[in-house]
């Protein structure tokens, strides 16, 4: 059915409100459940369902929903009306929970951490978290475009078709939202910049080329919520003039394509993208473009060249895509999540946005907390939460009670922070003063065993692979940086390669031509930073961590050592010895340094010792 | 239009342009010399060797393609954070190209030493594309840059000699780092791994041009050698003046 002007999508809405719910039951389908089989959950309770002709009887749904969060727990359910949060499910689950919640609305006790209060709201988790972007996740099925409806989707635009363009465009320019796809640039700014741009035709672009190890927070959205996006964009293009728009999502995130495809067409079919939208005349049409993979193309120039179909790569930018970007032509660029963030603005008002959050920093942020905390999985926090909320509330702390080491935030751009930023507000000015960024949202949380110059040595690595070879320092310098740090994490390490890796790496940052390649120095001059001494001691030849081979050799605390015998089973080499109930022992003449043991240990009694060499 | 000049210093010197001048040009203006790789006149810059990278107000920037917008800008071309910016790119491009005359120069003049801990393999290419801009602005687009990272290298399609040369020698003769070896022998230029054939001038026999580059060429392509043709030129118009001369 196509709606024809906002007063029918509001009688749309109310018909769909006025029809019973039923019994829910939303399986979640986040990248990590998938992964841990929540398919199959998915359609075991399916069949569960079927197989007992629930389908005459009830009105009921079961359901994937995008990511609710919690993925280290995983598969997760999640029920409503009631709200109870299974985890760890799985299909031997399904008829349980068919037969319990799905007839009779009660509560599987073993499936929930807490059976007096079953809600993930009561998980400290979920505690200091604020589900706005990711508020669908668990109330809706993605590219469902009832279910869009019926959770208050498309009426920031009949709100925003009824204020007018500039109004619009207003609250979102006073909101002070920044971007959210890494540098945090004030997003008012671009908006006031392109509507006062001169030049048409005009182009609304969605950045969803999320490419950072370890982050899936623009996937789970797009995969979750593509609606959100794609009412942003319109809303966007209504506001500052503009009729076509695309959506740059990486073709690795082939289920992203198919739910944000299907959902453009869905939203064609109701007359909310295209010719015409809700019968006020106004025509907006979005393509998505699948780019090639490649890092560098999450750069705002580097993505208008793979658009416009020439190789991704940068250009240099003393010109503003807002006076000429894509085609030459006035453009906006901005991160999927930024564009979730429009709808909710224009909805509920610079005010209210400004409420939640830190002053210079309002809004919330996805975060993908991964690494050594016992809680990985996305999570959205109001910018300015403190770090040390983030890793011991949410994270539950560092994974096997080590010690926190490290958080590195933003990706191979971002940079490594010490202890000392657990007492830091998370948020894009603190992050960049400390020496990191906050980047997509990425955070990696390490324990002591990880070894800081490796980190470095990893993100290079990772660079070099990705640097697009336009301009020289980023192509010439990081290979030369890789083969250093190469050399320090396996004993090769030269006297004062540190202070040529800080001089040279800051030269970097100010001589390479894109944003990539300025930020690429970012591990290094972090690690220097904050773990110098890490640095020296390998260019001596000794890594604290255990985690460079042939670096250290693992000692065990004989106090320390409640003799469990799990080091013992770990070696590959058989080089610990010791009899039951008593402290074991390391033969250094067969010990290879693989670290498994550093990594069994369940109380910390291993650690790694200087070799008599170094 | 006066609104339409901006002013300011360079290297302390007063100066006064149009407005999105290229601080490249207006230095050129003053016979500030600033050294570049990838740039040439005729091309779009490209900012992709960072030597010409220059001081404005207190940021590095890239003089062949920071456009001049701000009044009283002050540049400096020759400050310490400049030549250490330099210094830094040419020890990274002096690993690559260590026999090129031009990279020995400038790199001498900044004090670049390579490092010895990692060499490049040392092609004597710096990977700044200007062959390839040279091709596609002569319409040829024969050749291209491919691969990414330290891997990206100049090549015809396919990794094979470029079907589409013309053997014009526009890229070879602009190498900054004369890494594009070509030659000519018994009437033959190769370059590209291709041989072509040159044609000679009828009057003459000077070969200047090999037949793919005339019949590409062909709105322009004239038959004889520059010389012979003006020449010819001058020839005919002393004839038309005597016949003028003579009807008078």
């Amino acid at each position: 059915m196509r709606l024809d002007s906002p007063a029918g999508l509001k009688d749309f809405k109310e018909s769909l409100l006025a029809a019973p719910q039923g019994q829910s039951i939303w399986v979640c389908g986040g990248p990590g459940c998938l992964a841990a089989g929540s398919q199959v959950v998915f359609e075991a309770l399916q069949y569960e369902a079927f197989k007992r002709e629930l389908g005459h009887k009830v009105a009921y749904r079961v359901e994937l929903t995008g990511c609710l969060g919690l993925c280290e727990r995983g598969p997760l359910v999640e029920c409503s009306p009631q709200g109870f949060f299974y985890e760890k499910v799985s299909s031997n689950d399904a008829p349980e929970i068919i037969d319990k919640t799905l007839m009779k609305g009660i509560l599987v006790e073993r499936l929930v951490t807490n059976p007096q209060k079953p809600n993930k709201e009561h998980l400290p988790f979920y505690e200091p978290q604020n589900r706005l972007i990711m508020r669908r996740f668990g109330q809706s099925s993605p590219g469902n475009f009832d279910d869009y409806i019926r959770t208050g989707g498309y009426e920031a635009l009949c709100l925003a078709f009824e204020l007018g363009p500039i109004k619009t465009s207003k609250r979102v320019e006073d909101s002070g939202l920044r971007g959210r796809g890494g540098g945090g640039f004030p997003t008012g700014l671009k908006w006031q910049a392109l509507r006062e741009a001169k030049g048409s035709p005009r182009y609304i672009l969605a950045n969803g080329d999320e490419g950072d190890p370890g982050a899936f927070m623009n996937r789970s959205l797009m995969e979750g919520d593509p609606f959100s996006i794609i009412e942003g964009l319109t809303i966007g293009a209504f506001a500052l003039g503009a009729s076509q728009g695309y959506i740059y999502v990486r073709h690795e995130y082939p289920l992203s394509v198919l739910r944000l495809k299907n959902a453009i067409e869905e939203a064609e079919d109701r007359g909310l993208l295209g010719k015409d939208i809700l019968g006020t005349g106004f025509d907006f049409h979005l393509l998505i473009v699948e780019g090639g993979g490649a890092f560098v193309c999450g750069e705002s120039t580097a993505l208008m060249a793979s658009i416009e179909g020439r190789e991704g790569i940068p250009r240099v930018k003393y010109v503003r895509s807002t006076e000429a970007g894509l085609w030459e032509k006035p453009t906006i660029l901005q991160n999927v999540e930024t564009w979730a963030n429009i709808p909710l603005i224009v909805l509920n008002g610079p005010d209210w946005f400004k409420s939640i959050g830190a002053p210079q920093n309002p809004g919330t942020k996805v975060f993908s907390l991964v690494g050594e905390v016992r809680n990985t999985g996305l999570v959205e926090l109001p910018l300015g939460t403190k770090v040390s909320t983030l890793v011991n509330q949410v994270g539950g702390g560092v994974h096997k009670g080590r010690k926190f080491k490290a958080i590195q935030s933003g990706g191979p751009s971002g940079g490594c922070l010490p202890e000392s930023a657990l007492s830091l507000p998370l948020d894009f000015d603190n992050l960049t003063k400390a020496g990191a960024m906050m980047g997509s949202g990425g955070l990696i949380i390490m324990d002591d065993l990880s070894c800081m110059v490796d980190v470095a040595r990893y993100f290079t690595g990772f660079l070099v692979e990705e640097s697009c070879g336009k301009c020289a320092p980023c192509r010439e310098a990081l290979p030369l940086f890789h083969k250093i740090l190469m050399d320090l994490t396996t004993g090769k390490g030269q006297k004062g390669d540190t202070d040529f890796l800080e001089s040279q790496a800051k030269t970097l940052s100010t001589t390479a031509l894109c944003g990539l390649g300025q930020s690429a120095a970012n591990p290094i001059l972090s690690t220097i930073k904050y773990f110098r001494q890490e640095y020296l001691e390998h260019e001596e030849g000794y890594c604290r961590s255990g985690r460079c081979q042939d670096m250290y050799f693992p000692k065990i605390d004989s106090e320390a050592c409640k003799a469990c015998g799990a080091c013992q089973k770990s070696c590959p080499t058989s080089a610990i010895e010791g009899k039951k109930k008593e402290p074991r022992l390391v033969l250094v003449s067969k010990c290879i340094s693989c670290g498994s043991c550093l990594k069994s240990c369940p109380f910390c009694a291993i650690s790694a010792q200087r070799r008599p060499n170094a | 239009m006066p609104d339409k000049y901006i002013h300011g210093t360079i290297d302390g010197i007063k100066i006064s342009v149009l407005k999105e001048t290229t601080i490249l040009s207006a230095s050129k203006l003053l016979d500030i010399n600033i050294p570049t790789l990838c740039h040439h006149e005729g091309l779009v810059p490209d900012g992709n060797c960072r030597l010409c990278t220059v001081e404005i107000g207190s940021k590095l920037a890239v003089s062949c393609l920071y456009p001049l917008r701000e009044d009283n800008f002050t540049v400096n071309t020759k400050s310490p954070k400049v030549h250490e910016a330099r210094r830094f790119v040419l020890s990274l491009l002096i690993a690559r190209a260590p026999k090129a005359p031009r990279i020995i120069a400038l790199a001498k003049e900044y004090g670049a030493l390579p490092s010895n801990r990692f060499l490049p393999e040392a092609d004597n290419c710096i990977r700044c594309g200007k062959c390839v801009r040279i091709c596609k602005i002569n319409r040829t687009e024969a050749i291209s840059l491919v691969g990414r990272g330290p891997e990206r290298i100049v090549t015809g399609p396919f990794l094979k000699p470029p079907e589409d040369c013309i053997g014009c020698l526009a890229c070879g003769l602009n190498c900054p780092t004369g890494n594009i070896p070509f030659r000519e022998k018994d009437g033959i230029r190769s370059i590209w791994g291709r041989n072509f054939n040159l044609v000679p001038c009828p009057e003459c026999g000077t070969a200047l041009f090999t037949k793919e580059e005339l019949d590409f060429h062909k709105e322009f392509a004239a038959d004889y050698c520059p010389t012979c043709r003006r020449k010819k030129i001058a020839g005919d118009l002393l004839n038309c003046q005597n016949l003028l001369v003579r009807s008078n």
